[in-house]
């Protein structure tokens, strides 16, 4: 591994234009890759548009062109041509990838207020029509120290229990592939440490590759593969535009 | 790779319930909001369909408005009995025979004995089922309440009933015992009526013309019809005074008597009258003058001397050869006769029943026409009378037109000695009769016979009201009068079509705004909740789950809306129920939804639901995940 070819997702010329009249923003990934099992975290200020790509590689924002997008997944002979999907429209089969194969991660947990958190866990196994045995819920809820938030709405919990919830509920119908948008952007250092510890160790025990987007890279030491960083240019008084590269992280990660 | 579960459906019908119990308030506000219209809409659609059905009811329950009468006496041949039964709506239908052969004699409580009308009925009689009481079987009978109370009988005893007729001037009669089955309600009516089978009403028909019915054992045979006269004059040679001559009718069944000139008589007659007679015209109207009442003002007049000569107005014979004769009728004894200065005539006085019956067909004929024929004249014959056609043993052959032509035979016994054919007065009675009865000519023994009246109404009831209109029209369109309740049946038709219309009215703009709650607030609920359908999109559902959302929750608002709505139409309707109840007969709901109504009414609902979901469903597809997931 490591030259991307049999990459679980791979991304080459991908660009996403976010346009208004009077000028725009475009983000362009000339070359990106994760492979299974690996954490790869997306950094830079914000605006840099790393949440825009965390979107295009979780299938809910369509490239406005892409040389190469392909999802594979253990097992599969040939991978997914995502941006054939996108360019046909084929809003169906990008849903069932994402009920099947992701799983998201919310800046602010995403869950939904009018179920309990059990049911929130539960919703993405019922989608993919999986089932989730109680033991194991609760077993994986006394993990992320939740066990006792089961029955309550997320309304009743504090943030860094939501943020628990939701990484719960992302992984609850094994994914292959975990993203996550600044899950701890709410949560002070000590509390965000410890989310992002519980979340790499489940991602490792699962072998799931996690794409994380942050813009505190300490959080993260220890934990990350490879990163990715932006390189924004003014090219006029309106138009922005971002350049996903990767960043020599030998150094940085083991510093 | 699938792109569709079925369980996905399930899985987004179990979000919105869960939505809709998690903001339980709100749901419970549109519930309340929708329950407001619908409640009062099935209400008002039960007070509309209860009152007009009881309205109805009572109309269909009371088979006196299914009925169609005949007005009109006349016959009717089996034929138009098969026919008839046969059209669609036609419910029931039986013959009935004419009124005044219909009617037996029973013996009442108290010993005397009363005529009760004989009505004719059938397997499936709808009067007789719907009113309570079976219908009678060979030798039973339904009495009407006043029957019964008149005779004092009820049901299982056994009523004893007097058939009588008059034959050769005596009176006869048989007996008959009929168990009663059945006492109609006094609502059925409270005339006095038997209701029998047919065929027991038939053979009393045939008994009173003097028929036999030999499987009763009741004697007969074949009757000699009877004459009948439309009026009598009556010649003295004294005057009557005035309060001796009003008088003179009571009780002989002739309801006027009137002076009259030598001129009306002789033109009544036909007879020049002696100037020293006095003449007057006793008649009844619209009523047949028959041997009975003229036996009852001879015997009124006792003493005084009386002509009595009945006359039948204009009636006409018609010669082999075409030629048209009025003939004079006249039967007096020799004294009578002269009298009339007139010769004697050769058949003697007045007898309705002759001994030689030759004598009824005998006649005088004019012998001023020779003239007009003599072609066929038999040289040996009188030469008086060769005035019409012969026939080879002599007689003449004449025709009495009327509803039936009568042929028959006259045998010239003389000359006549007036311009006109003078006949026996009873052969112009007989004549009389057959303009409404069926008489025939039996050459062989030269006598006239009386035929069985045959079927002169009818007694036809609908299948239901709606059918009342549709075989009033097409009876009358042969020809027929006949009577139906068309007046109430057509009111509450208007009454049903104007409360329909105003319903529908209302119920529309009920409707309208039920609608357009259900849009606002479905459309509200989705833009409440676009974060929340932009996660359950992430989590891998399509946008046409994301749509599905706002129907099922309409669908589901709506069901809990008609289950509140029920319960609360349920409620109202019996308090209004209750408080009409001394209006209403035990079965009769003045607010009533029919069980048939229920089942539209839900699809109607539940598919306005889905039409008013379809806007924020349009609104749930647009909701783009990457926006909303994000809060900024």
């Amino acid at each position: 591994m490591g030259d991307g070819q049999t990459a679980m997702v791979r991304m080459e010329s991908i660009v996403k234009r976010r346009g208004q009249a009077d000028g725009g923003f475009e983000l362009r990934v000339p070359e990106l890759w994760v492979d299974a099992g690996e954490v790869v975290a997306l950094i830079g200020p914000s605006g840099c548009g790393k949440s825009t790509l965390l979107d295009l590689i979780a299938l809910i924002l369509a490239p406005t062109s892409a040389g190469r997008f392909t999802l594979h997944l253990a097992g599969e002979i040939a991978g997914q041509d995502l941006a054939a999907l996108w360019s046909r429209g084929d809003e169906g089969a990008l849903a069932a990838l994402r009920r099947e194969a992701l799983g998201y991660i919310p800046q602010t947990g995403g869950l939904l207020s009018f179920l309990s958190v059990r049911d929130n866990i539960r919703l993405p196994c019922r989608i993919k029509g999986v089932n989730l045995a109680d033991r194991e819920l609760e077993a994986l809820a006394e993990r992320l120290g939740v066990a006792e938030c089961l029955d309550r709405k997320p309304q009743a919990l504090s943030i860094g229990q939501r943020q628990r919830v939701a990484i719960l509920r992302a992984i609850a119908h094994g994914p292959r592939l975990l993203l996550a948008d600044e899950p701890t952007a709410a949560l002070d250092k000590p509390r965000a440490r410890a989310v992002l510890a519980d979340m790499n160790a489940l991602a490792r025990q699962q072998h799931l590759a996690l794409v994380i987007v942050t813009h505190d890279l300490d959080l993260l030491a220890g934990h990350i593969d490879r990163v990715y960083a932006f390189d924004l240019e003014r090219l006029s008084e309106f138009e922005t535009r971002s350049t996903c590269r990767p960043l020599d992280d030998g150094k940085r990660v083991s510093g | 790779m699938k792109t569709h579960r079925p369980g996905h459906a399930s899985v987004v019908s179990a979000l919105a319930a869960a939505h809709l119990r998690h903001d339980w308030i709100l749901t419970l506000c549109l519930v309340i909001a929708l329950t407001a219209v619908i409640a009062p809409l099935l209400v008002l659609l039960g007070l509309k369909h209860g009152t007009i059905e009881t309205l109805r009811e009572r109309l269909v329950e009371d088979p006196v408005y299914r009925e169609l009468r005949p007005t009109q006496t006349q016959p009717y041949s089996e034929d138009w009995f098969a026919q008839v039964a046969a059209w669609p709506g036609v419910a029931f239908l039986t013959p009935t025979i004419l009124p005044l052969s219909s009617v037996v004699q029973v013996v009442q409580s108290d010993g005397t004995t009363r005529l009760f009308d004989l009505i004719p009925t059938a397997a499936g009689d709808p009067f007789l089922l719907e009113n309570g009481v079976p219908v009678p079987g060979e030798d039973e009978v339904v009495l009407t309440a006043e029957a019964a109370r008149l005779s004092g009988v009820a049901v299982g005893d056994r009523l004893g009933v007097r058939v009588s007729r008059t034959r050769s001037g005596r009176s006869e009669n048989v007996q008959a015992e009929l168990k009663v089955v059945g006492v109609l309600p006094i609502e059925a009516g409270t005339l006095t009526r038997i209701y029998a089978p047919l065929a027991f009403v038939l053979d009393v028909e045939s008994y009173k013309e003097g028929h036999a019915a030999a499987h009763r054992s009741w004697p007969g045979e074949t009757p000699d019809p009877y004459p009948t006269f439309d009026g009598v004059v009556l010649l003295l040679d004294e005057p009557l005074a005035p309060i001796v001559r009003t008088g003179a009718i009571i009780q002989t069944g002739f309801a006027r008597i009137d002076v009259i000139t030598r001129d009306q008589a002789e033109s009544l007659l036909g007879l020049p009258i002696p100037e020293r007679l006095y003449a007057y015209d006793l008649s009844t109207p619209n009523a047949p003058i028959t041997e009975s009442n003229i036996r009852a003002i001879q015997s009124k007049l006792r003493g005084r001397e009386p002509l009595i000569l009945p006359y039948v107005r204009e009636l006409e014979l018609i010669g082999a050869d075409g030629r048209r004769w009025h003939p004079v009728g006249l039967s007096v004894d020799d004294a009578q006769a002269a009298r009339l200065d007139l010769p004697p005539v050769p058949w003697g006085g007045f007898q309705v029943r002759r001994e030689r019956v030759e004598e009824l067909t005998s006649a005088l004929w004019p012998t001023d026409t020779a003239a007009n024929t003599g072609s066929d004249m038999d040289s040996d014959s009188d030469s008086t009378l060769d005035a019409a056609p012969r026939e080879a043993d002599g007689g003449l052959k004449v025709t009495s037109p009327g509803r039936a032509e009568l042929s028959f035979v006259l045998r010239p016994l003389g000359p006549s000695p007036l311009d006109q054919p003078l006949v026996p007065i009873e052969l112009l009675g007989i004549l009389r009769t057959a303009r409404d009865r069926a008489v025939t000519y039996v050459a062989s023994s030269g006598r006239f016979e009386m035929q069985r009246a045959g079927y002169r109404g009818f007694r036809l009831y609908a299948a239901s009201l709606d059918d009342v209109p549709r075989l009033y029209r097409r009876l009358r369109e042969q020809g027929l009068e006949v009577e139906a309740a068309l007046e109430a049946i057509e009111r509450i038709q208007v009454l049903d079509t104007g409360a329909t219309r105003l319903f529908w009215l209302i119920a529309l703009l009920g409707l309208g705004g039920g609608t357009a709650v259900l849009v606002a607030s479905l459309y509200a609920a989705v833009d409440r909740l676009r974060a929340e359908l932009g996660i359950i999109r992430l989590l891998g559902l399509s946008r046409a789950h994301g749509a599905f959302f706002p129907i099922v929750e309409g669908l589901m608002i709506a069901a809990l809306s008609l289950a509140l709505s029920l319960a609360v139409y349920g409620a109202l309707a019996a308090v209004i129920n209750r408080s009409f109840a001394n209006e209403l007969a035990p079965d009769e709901r003045f607010c009533a939804l029919p069980a048939s109504l229920i089942a539209p009414i839900v699809l109607i609902t539940l598919l306005l639901a889905c039409l008013a979901a379809l806007v924020a469903a349009w609104h749930a597809t647009h909701i783009d995940p990457a926006e909303v997931i994000r809060v900024d």
